[in-house]
């Protein structure tokens, strides 16, 4: 039988400091939400509220049609399980008496284990990968390990409902995605809800079905992935950049957390214009932006990562549409745009005939006397060139005709300044 | 499934191994003395005394003054000896598991000072009258137990709630302020400090069966109350909130522990004086045996305590006969060094 869980206008205080501020939230049965937002927005404190480990200062939150303030801790715990952040066991139990606990709502007092319960204790044991471990002392495990031996005994209550606060903070890349997709799976097949704090925002968009974001103990957003995940809702949370590009794999949002705020000083006399593209560009204006340059870029094409970064910190950009070489008219465009630098960058672009035009936008920057830094690590790929020579010949004119050879980005920052 | 019989089998033969043990020390500390008694003779005295099995052995070749030597002066002296050993440890158990605390022993949160005050109001005020054959020392050092334990609970509660750092704290201020008061009415009573000292370093000496009936029914039933808590007392340590995630009422299994407890070692310390050590070092010598599981570990710890406790006192009893030592001085003597070599094998399993 499904249960859901209604907050109705949850607030919470910590003496005098708010921390949660007017929450409400209906969790549908079979539902996989995650919680996301920074530290200290309350993401803990809204599952221990659940949890009925803190009683709310204002609102109620029911669990199916009772307020789970009202409820005895075993019959929430029949219904619902939970992983806490950090559970520690500094006693000498061995990862099977460990597990059998989570048979304790369900047992009477002087009840001891039937067989039926090893039977249940034995299959999360397995699901969890953690059979193998079972005569081992839990003091004993390494943090990975025992948070698997945690969440075996929280699934060992054979919960509706399973609450985690950052289930995969101690664990190495290969077990978070195991016990993600084993809740993913549990969640589809067996219709257990999940509630979970994630920190880690890729892999929230990638498991849930819905998100809540919080900031300062309130939601600024909820929704499925690619509702929250957006700049806006991660720059107000978090106060940083992102990119967002999909995940290949799942489909789902991922996003790449920049550096620079967008609201950069410019600080430095010269201009400079970057010749980029491919991704090739966007370490390099990054770095220029916390340097404090006015920048421009082009030629880019719409959609293309340093075109979207260009966009992202409103860079003066010569664009071309996707897909297509440069045409004569944006190369004039360009033409111009380093006529007004004083120093112009090429990036490690690989080379094509599409974008032959941007090589030679930069010889005429030689020929007008503009100092000219190039990235030169094209040893490094296979194949840099696709314009058998054409571009390579060019490249090498410009360093002939003066144009000064960066190997990395840290040398072209230096030399520029 | 195999592990569930090997455990089962496991407990039956820790079980029994130590309800042997205890008989045996029983049949062989009640030789030890001044009379000449033999292991066998002592063995048909002691199974004597048991109910329904009285009758099928046959005492009537023993002699009849040592009988009533086993009977009447080292049989009550043995068992309230055991008594105190299981009131002691148990408790011990109980307060280590629920503060999650190796520290913790029976007199924790300031018992052993209210009872110490309570007998040295008693002793300094030269009450001579009983109450079916209790002294009034027991019954001043009772109450004064019970009583710091519930200004103890009082004072540490926050609303519903006893956190445990605050239970500890507000024991130990207690305690050290009513050991000051003791300190001060020793001084002040000079004339009795000498059995100030003494109740206090605790004694089974001249005690009967009176005291062994007084205290059989709470202890036996209070560990058998506790092992009733054991479950609940595993899941707490793992912490209380994870206790709770599991389905236990913390706060209420708490305060229905400490008043069980408090009882338990109000009854023990009225009857013995301040016997140390036991309560905070057989726990975790129990605990090195069998595992931190409360199941086996209630029943095991008593047992062992009142082995442990049976042969401190006879040592004390013997050891420079006819003069006796203070038990208390015993348990520390000979556990301490004991509890040391297990801590050096052992090192880093302590709990």
């Amino acid at each position: 039988m499904a249960i859901s869980i209604n907050i109705k206008e949850l607030c919470f205080q910590y003496g005098s400091e708010t921390v949660l501020e007017n929450i409400s939230l209906f969790i549908k049965p079979k539902s996989f939400i995650s919680i996301i937002g920074p530290n200290g927005s309350g993401k803990s404190t809204l599952i221990k509220n659940i949890s009925a480990v803190l009683r709310p200062s204002g609102g109620v939150i029911e669990l199916g049609e009772q307020n789970v303030q009202n409820m005895s801790s075993r019959d929430i715990a029949r219904n619902m399980a939970v992983v806490p952040q950090e559970g520690a066991v500094e006693f000498r139990f061995t990862v099977q008496d460990i597990v059998l606990m989570g048979r304790s709502p369900h047992l009477r007092r002087f009840q001891t284990e039937s067989l039926e319960d090893y039977r249940i204790a034995k299959r999360t044991m397995e699901l969890t990968d953690t059979w193998k471990l079972k005569d081992r002392f839990v003091n004993e495990l390494s943090g990975g390990e025992r948070q698997r031996v945690i969440i075996a005994r929280a699934l060992t209550q054979e919960p509706k409902i399973i609450l985690l606060d950052e289930p995969t903070a101690f664990l190495d890349i290969q077990h978070q995605i195991e016990i993600l997709e084993l809740l993913e799976r549990l969640n589809r097949e067996d219709g257990l809800t999940v509630v979970a704090v994630l920190h880690d925002i890729n892999l929230a968009a990638r498991f849930s079905k819905y998100i809540l974001l919080l900031k300062e103990g309130r939601i600024i957003a909820e929704g499925t992935p690619e509702q929250v995940i957006t700049q806006e809702n991660i720059k107000q949370a978090y106060e940083i950049e992102i990119i967002i590009n999909k995940n290949p794999f799942s489909g789902t949002p991922y996003i790449i957390p920049l550096k620079v705020s967008r609201e950069q000083k410019i600080i430095q006399n010269s201009r400079i214009h970057v010749v980029c593209g491919g991704g090739t560009g966007t370490a390099i204006i990054q770095k220029l932006m916390e340097e404090g340059y006015q920048l421009s870029t082009g030629v880019l094409n719409v959609g293309d990562s340093d075109w979207e970064i260009s966009k992202l910190f409103d860079i003066e950009m010569v664009e071309e549409a996707p897909f297509v070489g440069i045409s004569e008219e944006m190369y004039q465009k360009n033409l111009k745009f380093i006529e007004n630098s004083d120093k112009i960058i090429l990036s490690g672009i690989p080379l094509g005939f599409g974008n032959l035009k941007n090589l030679q936008a930069v010889e005429y920057a030689l020929e007008k006397g503009k100092k000219v830094f190039f990235i030169k690590q094209y040893e490094q790929f296979q194949q840099f060139d696709y314009t058998k020579g054409v571009g390579s010949d060019i490249i090498n004119r410009l360093e002939k005709k003066g144009a000064v050879p960066c190997r990395t980005i840290h040398e072209l920052i230096d030399k520029i300044n | 499934m195999d592990s569930l019989i090997l455990q089962k089998r496991k407990r039956q033969f820790i079980y029994g191994s130590l309800f042997l043990i205890l008989f045996m020390t029983i049949v062989v500390t009640a030789t030890m003395g001044t009379a000449n008694i033999k292991v066998l003779e002592s063995l048909k005295i002691v199974i004597h005394q048991i109910p329904l099995l009285g009758d099928i052995v046959d005492i009537s070749a023993v002699q009849k003054n040592y009988v009533v030597i086993i009977q009447s002066v080292r049989l009550p002296r043995i068992m309230l000896s055991v008594l105190v050993g299981i009131g002691l440890s148990i408790s011990g158990v109980t307060f280590q598991g629920m503060l999650k605390n190796p520290m913790a022993d029976p007199f924790i949160i300031g018992i052993s000072s209210g009872a110490a005050l309570g007998a040295t109001i008693g002793i300094v005020l030269r009450l001579q009258w009983a109450i079916l054959g209790i002294s009034s020392i027991s019954i001043f050092a009772f109450f004064g137990a019970l009583g710091t334990t519930f200004l103890v609970y009082n004072l540490a509660r926050i609303k519903a709630k006893v956190p445990v750092t605050t239970l500890l704290l507000a024991g130990i201020a207690v305690g050290q302020f009513l050991t000051a008061i003791m300190s001060f009415m020793m001084v002040a009573f000079s004339g009795d400090m000498h059995r100030i000292i003494f109740w206090t370093l605790g004694s089974f000496s001249t005690k009967s069966w009176t005291q062994v009936k007084m205290i059989f029914i709470p202890v036996l039933l209070g560990w058998g109350l506790l092992r009733f808590y054991a479950k609940d007392l595993n899941a707490m340590l793992l912490g209380e909130e994870s206790a709770q995630h599991l389905g236990i009422e913390v706060e209420r299994i708490k305060k229905i522990l400490l008043a069980l407890n408090a009882f338990i070692v109000a009854m023990v310390v009225s009857v013995s004086g301040i016997i140390g050590f036991v309560g905070l070092i057989i726990p975790h010598i129990v605990r090195l045996m069998v595992g931190p599981d409360h199941r086996i570990l209630i029943p095991a710890a008593g047992l062992v305590g009142g082995i442990f406790m049976l042969m401190a006192d006879t040592i004390a009893r013997i050891i420079i006969a006819p003069m006796e030592i203070p038990v208390g001085i015993i348990t520390a003597l000979f556990g301490g060094p004991f509890f040391i070599f297990l801590l050096r094998r052992k090192k880093n399993s302590l709990l």
